[in-house]
């Protein structure tokens, strides 16, 4: 069979539409996930031992393990405990708890990049501690993890291609599909991986503009 | 209803899972070790004299770590078939190349900011003593380049580790498989993929150590 790109090219809207659901996935589990993650990286530094423990716990048993193994856990074993969650909502979940296990230790390591002694001088200067978190702590801070924010945040996109795996209609899955209806492929695959490589470049580009001019001084 | 943990015989069980671990273990070290070579070489080119070189390494690299893992594997699974018909290859191997072109890509990068580490002027230095391109890199950047890459290097060998349970996808048989085939036997997911769960942070677990414990002797 010879390279036809034209022959697959009808095809691109169902490709795109899927891509808005791996989009529409990533970001609704990498938002709520950050701010879960805020909480965990909280329960870490928090005065109760057993709160502490608990998420250390978390972070590590969500870092060392698969999310596809996570994802058939929560599709294929919370019905056994009366818990059912369609593929959607099975993915957003173990995106999400995966997400914020990630970035807790984010923002563990760009808090702990704020020097000390600004902390201290604000104390000196008689700012209460949310005035200091607010003013001292959290711009660099931000301005410190966005890097790595950035690359939780490709990763956790191309990491949605295993909802795939539990019948979740995202790109991967229709790349899959259409590679059977039409058996073209290196044309379906070049195009999705394509999409995918854009996907991520844009989310680069723009957290790198955003470096660039919101977080200046 | 029984308790979900306690349905999970294994007794039964645990042999199929640890052979898919094996096989796992095996995956990430065959690719690991391949990754690393693809990787240095790439890493190398992406600082290549030869304006061509850079772009082609970097093509491959930034190509490969904006596409999924899955992705990869998917192609590969349906693609060689089609370009050798008759080559009879096990999804293991094809597993195996999957997770290897995967894994340089993520190595090169590694190496490539590990060599942009070491000071320019040193490269200045070899130059002065009349060390040609080959002879800085072997006597004066690999070396000091290899041991920054080593913490990052196990940081993306237990994203590896992770990422080997999509080769269950193309029905290579490692642990991840393993627990589906028993789940279709024994009916009991939740206490089958604790285990598998269980059996990934085994494996895992001690890398992050390793790792932790390696940077701190560093620093």
């Amino acid at each position: 069979m010879t390279i036809d790109f034209g022959a697959v090219l009808p095809y691109l809207p169902v490709m795109l539409k899927a891509l808005g659901i791996s989009i529409e996935v990533t970001v609704l589990s990498f938002f709520i996930g950050s701010v879960l993650g805020i909480f965990v990286y909280l329960g870490r530094r928090s005065g109760l031992a057993p709160l502490r423990w608990l998420a250390h716990g978390f972070i590590e048993v969500f870092r060392n393990t698969p999310l596809l193994v996570q994802l058939y856990l929560i599709y294929f074993g919370l019905p056994e405990v009366g818990i059912n969650l369609n593929p959607f909502w099975s993915t957003l979940a173990g995106m999400t708890l995966n997400n914020a296990a990630y970035t807790a230790e984010i923002f563990r390591a760009g808090i702990e990049s704020v020097p000390n002694g600004l902390v201290e001088a604000a104390g000196a200067l008689g700012m209460r501690f949310s005035q200091t978190f607010r003013f001292i702590v959290l711009k660099p801070a931000i301005r410190n993890v966005l890097p790595a924010l950035t690359n939780q945040f490709i990763v956790l996109f191309l990491f949605s291609s295993v909802g795939s795996v539990i019948s979740l209609n995202e790109l991967t899955s229709a790349l899959a599909d259409l590679n059977q209806r039409t058996l073209r492929t290196l044309e379906i695959f070049t195009i999705g991986g394509i999409l995918y490589y854009l996907t991520s470049a844009v989310i680069a580009g723009s957290s790198r503009l955003a470096e660039r001019y919101l977080f200046r001084w | 209803m029984v308790t979900p943990l306690l349905s999970f015989d294994f007794g039964q069980f645990m042999p199929p899972l640890l052979r898919g671990a094996g096989v796992t273990v095996g995956l990430v070290l065959a690719s690991g070790i391949a990754g690393t070579i693809i990787g240095v070489v790439f890493g190398i080119g992406r600082s290549a004299p030869l304006a061509p070189v850079r772009w082609l390494a970097s093509i491959y690299t930034n190509f490969i770590r904006g596409i999924p893992i899955l992705i990869i594997l998917l192609f590969l699974y349906y693609e060689i078939p089609l370009l050798f018909p008759y080559a009879t290859f096990s999804q293991t191997i094809t597993a195996m190349i999957g997770l290897s072109v995967y894994a340089g890509a993520y190595m090169a990068e590694i190496f490539r900011g590990s060599i942009q580490a070491i000071p320019r002027g040193q490269l200045e230095a070899g130059e002065a003593l009349g060390l040609n391109y080959l002879q800085k890199m072997r006597y004066v950047v690999l070396p000091q380049a290899l041991k920054i890459a080593v913490p990052p290097g196990i940081g993306f060998l237990i994203a590896l580790v992770k990422a080997s349970s999509l080769v269950s996808v193309i029905a290579a048989t490692d642990l991840t498989r393993a627990g589906r085939i028993i789940t279709s036997q024994n009916h009991a997911p939740l206490a089958t993929f604790l285990v598998v769960a269980a059996l990934y942070f085994v494996i895992s677990y001690p890398l992050s150590l390793l790792g932790r414990w390696y940077e701190r002797r560093l620093a």
